[in-house]
Order: structure tokens, then C-alpha cells, then sequence
């Protein structure tokens, strides 16, 4: 549904697809091999698959040399590759995702539209909670931070320095690196956030007619309006003769929680069933009307 | 009078001035002390069984937090006998 909505757009708009999916199809859709590179498919359309694995890597190379900068002296020891590994921190799967749309939304202005093909409900949900409950920690831990601050500033000023080799400790906000690092941390995810919250974001939920589907997505918008994120449309995929009765009896029960949410209902497609002969993201149905006109 | 007379009150009352600061802050200090060992604990909770901050926000900060793992370290090594070290800066004996 994705690659279909951004080929739509693709018509008239330039149009940028991510897939964060592990388990990537993006290149199978449009027939082409993506390699973990942005390619260009047309003049207007771009595609690009994230290699969550790799974007994990980076970033705990990044936090390695941050580590190897600050305890400099063990390299004469020969100790600094110990920490590599740090490489095996668990949650950082959900990190790699959310830094790679902040840095999507961030570098890529370019675009008319930016679509993200997201994994399945559970990993979303965690990696878009992500930046709310990152903000509340750190909105604790600087809490702390500034009382330890102060309690260091009262210490100095009272007792000075006894001699000039004490070391005096940072009591200023703007000389802590603690604090320097929560600050910017903070500046970043409260951004994001408010970009995700933001007017110009739009989520689309897919599901398909079957009550499994129909649990799910209902856990998937509660999960959603708890994060105050804008459900925009609700794609109902794989509609046919058999199941339109169900999938009249679906969207009603979504209606029920997501009142005047629209609906575009989409018929399983023949393609797919041909065993992919055909363009997969050429779909006749138009779905991206209602984003549209927004 | 003779200088080194002088010279030796005015150490005598330097000390006394240097101790009279230090009794004043000594109770700061553990506070301070105490804050960044909380600070720690709930940045590295895990290892312990608390509820922790994502993983990689304590990585972040990781690298800046020398001072406050010493304390941990500390604290944790003392933890057994915390009220005799509150006796202890409270002056009761």
C-alpha cells in the first residue's frame, strides 16, 4: 500500500518512499535492487530500504570513539577495543529506526511527500512511543541534574579550592557535559516529536478483513491515540466478493474508536495472484485523495 | 613580636577557618553525593533490577559519567553500614 500511495503521489509530487521494514519487499515491488541506497525510480519517485543492522552499527561506533575519546589513556594499554562491546546493546534496534526518520525528515527537504513503510504493529508502536518516553527520562534525569548542579555550586562557594591542583567540578549548566548532552538530546526528541504530532504527518493504517486484523489494528489505534499521533486514513486491503460483507463489518468497528477517520477500500489484486507479472504498485484503486486534500 | 609566632597562629587559624568550611559542607557534600548516585542508579537500573531508561540514552551519557560511577561504586560498597556514616557527618556519637 505504501509503494502504491507513493507512486500516486509520484504523479504529481516528488515523492520520497523508506522502507523500515526488516523484512524489506520495497525493492521486490518495483522490480529493482536497492542495496540500502536511495535510488531514483523516476524523475518524481525515489525509493530507499533501511538497513536497520547497519544504522545499529553506526551508531554504536559513533558511541565506541566517544568512549575511546574520553579514556584516551588505555589506548597506551592496548584496552580501548574493549569497547566494542558495547556493540551487543540490547533496544538499540528501535533507536536505529527513530534516528533514521529524524534523519530522513531532517536531511531530506527536497520532497513533497516522505512515505515510511513501518514493520508490523508491535515494533511500531515501540520505536514511536520512543521519543515520549525517552522525553520523560530525560526530563527527570536533567531534574536531577540540576539539583546536583546546585549542591556542587553551594560546595564551591562555600569551601573554595583548597589548593591549586583540586580539581573543581563542573557546576555550571553550561560547562557539564551531563548536561550538554541531555539539553541536546532533549532539543532533538522534543523536535521529532512535535514533527510526528505535527499537522504535516499523517499515519495510515492498513489492515484487511479478518478479525485478527481487525484486533490488531484496534490495539494499533488506541497505541497511537495514547501517543497522540494522527491517524489520518484507514486503507481496508484485500477486499473481495467473499469477504466484502466482513469488511463493511470491520470498518464499522473501527468507526466505532476513530470517529471520522475515512476509509479507502482496496481489492485484492490480481498481480499478486498472477505471481507478480505486472506492476505490484500500480494499483487501480486512488488511495492518497483524502491525504491529499488535507 | 617574633614572626615565626605569627606565622604559626595565622597557619593555626587558617586550619581553623579550612575545618569550620569543611564541617559546613560536609552535609552538602553527602547530599550532592547521594543525588549522583541516584542519578547513576536510574541510568544503569537494569544491572539491578529497576526499570531503566532506553538502553542507548544511558549510552549517551556513558562516557561523561566517570565521577558519578565512582560513587555508585562507593555507596554500593558502604551500603550496609549507612547509618553510621549519616552519625558520622551528623556529629553524633
Amino acid at each position: 500500500m505504501a509503494a502504491a500511495a507513493a507512486w500516486q503521489f509520484s504523479q504529481k509530487n516528488r515523492v520520497l518512499i523508506v522502507s523500515l521494514d526488516p523484512a524489506h519487499n520495497l525493492g521486490d515491488i518495483f522490480g529493482i535492487t536497492l542495496k540500502n541506497k536511495k535510488k531514483q525510480f523516476t524523475e518524481n519517485l525515489f525509493l530507499e530500504e533501511v538497513n536497520i543492522q547497519k544504522l545499529s552499527r553506526d551508531y554504536l561506533q559513533r558511541e565506541i570513539n566517544v568512549f575511546s575519546d574520553t579514556y584516551k589513556y588505555l589506548q597506551a594499554l592496548n584496552l580501548d577495543n574493549y569497547f566494542s562491546v558495547l556493540k551487543y546493546s540490547p533496544g538499540i534496534e528501535e533507536y536505529a529506526l527513530l534516528t533514521s526518520i529524524e534523519e530522513t525528515i531532517r536531511n531530506e527537504k527536497d520532497f513533497d511527500y516522505i512515505i515510511f513503510d513501518t514493520p508490523p504493529t508491535g515494533l511500531t508502536l515501540r520505536f514511536l512511543a520512543l521519543p515520549r518516553i525517552t522525553i520523560t527520562w530525560i526530563d527527570q534525569l536533567t531534574r536531577i541534574r540540576k539539583q546536583i548542579l546546585k549542591k556542587r555550586y553551594t560546595i564551591y562557594r562555600i569551601r573554595g579550592t583548597l589548593s591549586k591542583e583540586e580539581t573543581v567540578l563542573d557546576y555550571d549548566e553550561e560547562d557539564d557535559n551531563v548536561m550538554k548532552k541531555l539539553r541536546r538530546l532533549s532539543e532533538n526528541y522534543n523536535a521529532l516529536n512535535k514533527t510526528l504530532q505535527g499537522k504535516d504527518c499523517s499515519v495510515v493504517v492498513v489492515f484487511n478483513s479478518d478479525v485478527l486484523s481487525l484486533k490488531e489494528s484496534e490495539r494499533l489505534i488506541e497505541g497511537l491515540h495514547d501517543l497522540n499521533l494522527p491517524v489520518r486514513l484507514f486503507i481496508n486491503n484485500k477486499i473481495t466478493e467473499e469477504n466484502s460483507e466482513l469488511a463493511a463489518e470491520t470498518e464499522k468497528s473501527i468507526s466505532r474508536i476513530a470517529k471520522d477517520i475515512p476509509f479507502e477500500r482496496v481489492s485484492l489484486s490480481k498481480t499478486l495472484l498472477d505471481g507478480g507479472h505486472g506492476s505490484l504498485y500500480n494499483i487501480p484503486e486512488i488511495i492518497i485523495t483524502q491525504l491529499q486534500e488535507r | 613580636m617574633n614572626p615565626s609566632i605569627v606565622s604559626f597562629f595565622r597557619h593555626v587559624l587558617s586550619g581553623l577557618h579550612t575545618s569550620h568550611r569543611e564541617k559546613t559542607v560536609a552535609l552538602t557534600i553527602v547530599e550532592m553525593e547521594e543525588l549522583e548516585n541516584i542519578f547513576a542508579l536510574l541510568l544503569l537500573g537494569s544491572f539491578v533490577g529497576f526499570p531503566s531508561p532506553p538502553t542507548f540514552l544511558a549510552v549517551e551519557l556513558l562516557p561523561f559519567m566517570e565521577k558519578e560511577l565512582r560513587v555508585l561504586n562507593r555507596r554500593a560498597g558502604q551500603a550496609n553500614d549507612m547509618l553510621a556514616e549519616m552519625c558520622g557527618t551528623l556529629g553524633i556519637d
